[in-house]
């Protein structure tokens, strides 16, 4: 009896509802399957956002999976979890930003493309189905300046100036967290993405970046230097 | 009411309009923007009801760049055209039809394209076209001077001639011409974003 809801999910009749601790077991699992992802960083300051992301090796003859997506001209995404479950929330922000400029003839504001996102991940956790199991950061140019937010399977949303989610992010945002400034460059934020995955993987991995400046206000894919 | 024409070449698109929006037999606007861009290789001329037609080049947008984020090359004129045949055809099919007959002119791969595309649904690809209550008009006289391997300078001469005709005789067209030239993708350096 002790053991109900504590810990596994076969213990519990109903998963999808609040286990006795008051954790929704579901969505705790699509964390875990988060955790799991590649490991993915996002770094900010006023004047620019980066966004890095680990590709898993595959086969010789088997191209990997892109992880850094263009959502409109000037916000871009990249994310951690299952890749069927980002490639759905990618469609999801690129269908909400062309709404957007339809409704209002304007691009959309990274927070409220962040807002609805979690609102399509909110509605994941209210009833008996499967939450998505990806986390997403969302790297973009809006009339307030450069933003980045981190957006959760439980629907929670942040903004701030360094992320990682992933296998192992707690090492790679301690990295990111150490040697973070407000004044750091996008060579040196690159090296400092790199190194945080690096770090987190034990090895040197293959990564792929994008990035938004408030320059020229467009997200772009990085051309792979490492 | 309206005059619009669209003439393409061996150097890209040309697309022309008057500028008078008729209420009736009043005058509206003498200001009217007719053609509007899509972006900087495609463009819709409107004859009919302006609002039905804004909706419709808005849609068309949107499709457009989540077609081309989704699979990472752009849309071609024809298909663009086609997203704008479809949704005149759902309309059409629901009794809620798009009052409007646009001239879809732009360039691609493959060159430059004219497309009509009215409330049926229908679209046909043209060597050149006029739409509107000038038409007629307008058509005698690119019938009468329009010819191959015309460079864009050229149709855009035939163009105006073709609108200010219309104008001199149609009451629902008048008040200035609007000309845009879409030059062909070889033409110009392309800058995308993105």
């Amino acid at each position: 009896m002790a053991d109900i809801g504590s810990s596994g999910v076969s213990n519990s009749r109903y998963p999808y509802y609040y286990g006795p601790e008051g954790r929704l077991l579901l969505v705790d699992s699509a964390l875990e399957a988060v955790g799991r992802g590649s490991t993915t960083v996002g770094i900010k300051t006023s004047t620019f956002a980066l966004i890095s992301s680990h590709i898993k090796p595959t086969k010789p003859l088997v191209e990997p999976s892109e992880k850094i997506f263009a959502i409109d001209g000037h916000v871009g995404a990249t994310g951690s979890g299952y890749i069927g479950d980002i490639l759905q929330l990618i469609d999801e922000m690129r269908i909400a930003a062309q709404k957007y400029r339809f409704t209002y003839d304007s691009p959309i504001d990274i927070k409220s493309l962040a807002r609805q996102l979690s609102s399509y991940l909110h509605d994941f956790t209210i009833y008996a189905v499967r939450p998505q199991a990806a986390s997403i950061i969302i790297a973009g140019l809006d009339p307030a300046g450069i933003q980045l937010y981190q957006v959760d399977p439980s629907g929670t949303y942040f903004s701030g100036s360094g992320f990682a989610i992933g296998q192992y992010s707690d090492t790679a945002i301690d990295t990111i967290q150490k040697e973070y400034t407000e004044d750091i460059t996008i060579a040196q934020a690159v090296q400092l993405s790199d190194r945080a995955i690096e770090k987190a993987l034990g090895e040197k991995p293959l990564v792929e970046r994008g990035i938004v400046t408030a320059k020229d206000a467009t997200f772009n894919k990085m051309v792979a230097a490492s | 009411m309206t005059t619009i024409v669209g003439i393409r070449t061996k150097e890209g698109v040309v697309l022309g309009s008057d500028r008078r929006a008729s209420k009736g037999f009043f005058i509206g606007s003498k200001i009217t923007q007719k053609i509007t861009k899509i972006d900087d290789t495609l463009a819709v001329a409107i004859a009919g009801q302006l609002s039905d037609a804004d909706y419709m080049v808005k849609l068309v947008k949107a499709e457009r760049n989540l077609i081309e984020l989704r699979r990472g090359f752009p849309v071609t004129v024809k298909e663009s055209a086609r997203l704008i045949a479809n949704q005149a055809y759902t309309g059409l099919k629901n009794y809620q039809p798009y009052f409007v007959e646009l001239l879809v002119g732009g360039v691609d791969q493959e060159g430059g394209h004219i497309f009509v595309a009215d409330m049926s649904g229908a679209i046909t690809s043209e060597e050149f076209a006029s739409s509107g209550s000038g038409s007629p008009i307008a058509y005698g006289v690119l019938e009468s001077i329009y010819h191959k391997d015309m460079t864009n300078e050229q149709a855009k001469e035939i163009a105006t001639k073709a609108v200010a005709a219309a104008m001199e005789r149609d009451p629902g067209s008048g008040n200035g011409i609007d000309i845009l030239t879409i030059p062909k993708l070889s033409l110009v350096v392309k800058e995308r974003r993105r």
